[in-house]
């Protein structure tokens, strides 16, 4: 598959007075691709997709869109639709003249206009509201509405900042299910600013993880939930364990009885960080703990599906998740062994 | 439980503010009954003629200038304050941004009368103006600024000002930033922005104040007293002639239910423009 640049975000640098809100981003965009930047707040993510957008301009670095440097066009000439946090639409506007008003702008009127509000409208299957106000509406058809006004003007670029962060649960996990099919139906190469990491697991096509102002690792989400870059990255995307495993020893560290090797070079003596999953845990109920690797339930509770443990060993807690079905028998106290796949276990230097 | 005010909870907390308006309510009907009266110094029996009476070119001209200063001080107000409004909004610091608030209000706060003797001895025929210009000798005669009409222009607009400003202020805070970037995404220019956002957010806000200025301008009684120096015959001045040399309080009362009765139809007027430019709008 050939990597085809959309937009190369490159090494740009945001300075707010003496802050350093960017530093050295540096990212290529393939086409038709859904990015997600993730990070805590504070991060930059917001302050790179305001930089996409125009909004705001870089410190220092370029953006080149299609081989073109566009770092210095205002954004009403970048023509890219964006979804803002607040949704943004108009309040004196109808439906269809919000969704309406970029094509306006672009000469497209009356009958032309009516016939495209329609079937975008089709699209977000909202067809009968094109004449109510947008006040009129609930809070996940606005949504639809800001999002079906971004695509109205067929941008080169789609982007969105926090769109779903004030709807609720179930309706956000609905909303992420269309927006995902809908940037797949218009193909539009789309970034998407959030603090979820279970939303950006769920659209992204590649996720871009920021922290302070630096990409810590952009990769397929898959591959950012197996393969960490740091300890920062296997933390915030949540319900991984960091263990404090002590000093590698013959290219290979010990956790709990398991040796396990290190894939990157490190240096024997290096303290080391060991990254594992809640569920790539395995469990085994034991009578006794004469030998490594066994510790006691802590606390436990059951999920439904799964069961999700808490096990003291050798003075750490560690989240374990299993299938319901594996949690018979067992109990607060209850002895187990724990078990690991070195394969499913990332190394990192301890800071 | 609600913890909003039930409706009758408020009700009994507004009795006392009602009960307070109900004389000024009794007054205006007093006043409407006077200007009925068969006779000039008394309420007995009842007559149009007090309004007949006013049907003359004298009072006319005395309305139409009313209406005129009142609108033209309006639009003058207006155009000032909605910069101000802008600027008000901007201003992060608090100490900027209540000291700038001051400025505004202090004509409220002030007493009109010695707001009118300070335009007086700034721009008066032996002000501080027109003496300097003479000193320099760039006139010979002093310019009339004050007792004619510029000087009671100049004094309806100063007044009014905060009555225009801080309704603006609120609607110029409910224009959120996203709007207006919103707008810049689809490809809106600055002008652009202003003419499809920002104004027709801002025009409730607008109306809203333009009519508050405009009524209180229209009734103006002191700025035209004190700085139209008896040249300028605006209705509040018209009304008190009638009282204090002519004794005829049918003709003053009727005079007053003209001044209401024009400036509710111009109020209406702006609502109705305000109505049908919205709705212009949404379709």
């Amino acid at each position: 598959m050939t990597f085809d640049t959309h937009l190369h975000i490159e090494n740009v640098s945001k300075k707010f007075g003496t802050v350093d809100a960017l530093r050295d981003v540096d990212l290529k965009i393939e086409r038709g691709s859904f990015v997600c930047l993730l990070g805590p707040s504070g991060c930059g993510k917001t302050t790179l997709l305001r930089i996409i957008a125009g909004f705001e301009a870089a410190t220092k670095g370029r953006l080149i869109l299609d081989g073109q440097d566009i770092s210095n066009q205002p954004p009403h000439k970048r023509g890219f639709g964006m979804v803002f946090q607040s949704l943004a639409l108009f309040p004196h506007m109808s439906v269809a003249r919000n969704i309406g008003y970029g094509l306006k702008l672009r000469g497209v009127k009356g009958a032309a206009q009516r016939d495209r509000v329609e079937e975008l409208l089709d699209v977000i299957r909202l067809p009968h509201i094109a004449d109510r106000p947008v006040s009129a509406l609930s809070g996940g058809q606005r949504q639809r509405v800001a999002i079906a006004r971004a695509l109205a003007i067929q941008p080169p670029l789609f982007l969105l900042d926090e769109p779903l962060s004030a709807l609720d649960a179930q309706l956000r996990d609905n909303m992420q299910i269309e927006l995902r099919q809908l940037q797949q139906k218009f193909g539009v190469t789309t970034v998407l600013v959030t603090h979820d990491q279970h939303e950006a697991m769920m659209l992204a096509d590649e996720l871009v993880v920021l922290k302070d102002g630096a990409i810590r690792q952009s990769a397929p989400p898959s591959q950012i939930y197996n393969d960490p870059a740091d300890s920062f990255v296997a933390d915030f995307l949540g319900a991984a364990n960091l263990i404090e495993v002590g000093a590698m020893k013959g290219g290979a560290i010990d956790l709990f009885g398991t040796p396990v090797k290190s894939t990157v070079p490190h240096q024997d003596g290096d303290k080391m960080l060991a990254a594992v999953r809640a569920e790539h845990v395995g469990l085994t109920p034991v009578a006794n703990d004469d030998h490594a690797g066994i510790g006691a339930i802590s606390f436990m509770r059951d999920l439904g599906a799964a069961t999700e443990f808490v096990v003291a060993i050798d003075g750490k807690n560690l989240r374990v998740r299993r299938s319901s079905v594996e949690a018979q028998g067992l109990d607060v106290g209850s002895k187990v062994a724990l078990t690991f796949d070195p394969a499913l276990v990332s190394l990192f230097k301890a800071a | 439980m609600s913890l909003q005010l039930t409706k009758s909870k408020a009700l009994a907390f507004s009795l006392p503010a009602l009960i307070a308006i109900l004389p000024f309510l009794g007054a205006c009907f007093y006043i409407f009954r006077f200007s009925i009266s068969g006779e000039q110094s008394r309420i007995e029996g009842f007559s149009i003629q007090p309004y007949v009476d006013l049907m003359t070119p004298y009072f006319g001209r005395t309305v139409w200038l009313t209406l005129r200063l009142a609108f033209i001080a309006t639009i003058l107000a207006m155009l000032m304050a909605v910069p101000l409004a802008f600027l008000l909004t901007s201003l992060r610091s608090p100490f900027a941004r209540r000291s700038l608030t001051i400025v505004i209000l202090l004509p409220l706060i002030l007493n009109l009368l010695v707001q009118a003797y300070g335009w007086i001895l700034l721009l008066g025929p032996s002000g501080v103006l027109n003496s300097t210009l003479r000193s320099f000798g760039i006139i010979e005669r002093p310019i009339f600024l004050l007792f004619n009409e510029t000087g009671v222009l100049l004094g309806l607009v100063q007044t009014s000002l905060p009555l225009a400003v801080f309704p603006i202020v609120s609607s110029v805070r409910g224009i959120s930033r996203e709007h207006l970037e919103a707008a810049s995404s689809l490809g809106a220019s600055h002008w652009r922005i202003f003419f499809d956002v920002t104004v027709p957010l801002l025009r409730p806000g607008l109306f809203g104040a333009a009519s508050i200025v405009f009524a209180f301008n229209a009734s103006a009684f002191a700025i035209p007293l004190l700085l139209g120096g008896r040249r300028v015959q605006m209705m509040g001045i018209a009304i008190r002639d009638m009282i204090s040399p002519l004794f005829n309080w049918s003709g003053a009362a009727a005079a007053g239910m003209i001044l209401i009765f024009v400036t509710m139809i111009t109020m209406l007027f702006a609502a109705w423009l305000a109505r049908i430019t919205s709705e212009k709008v949404e379709r």
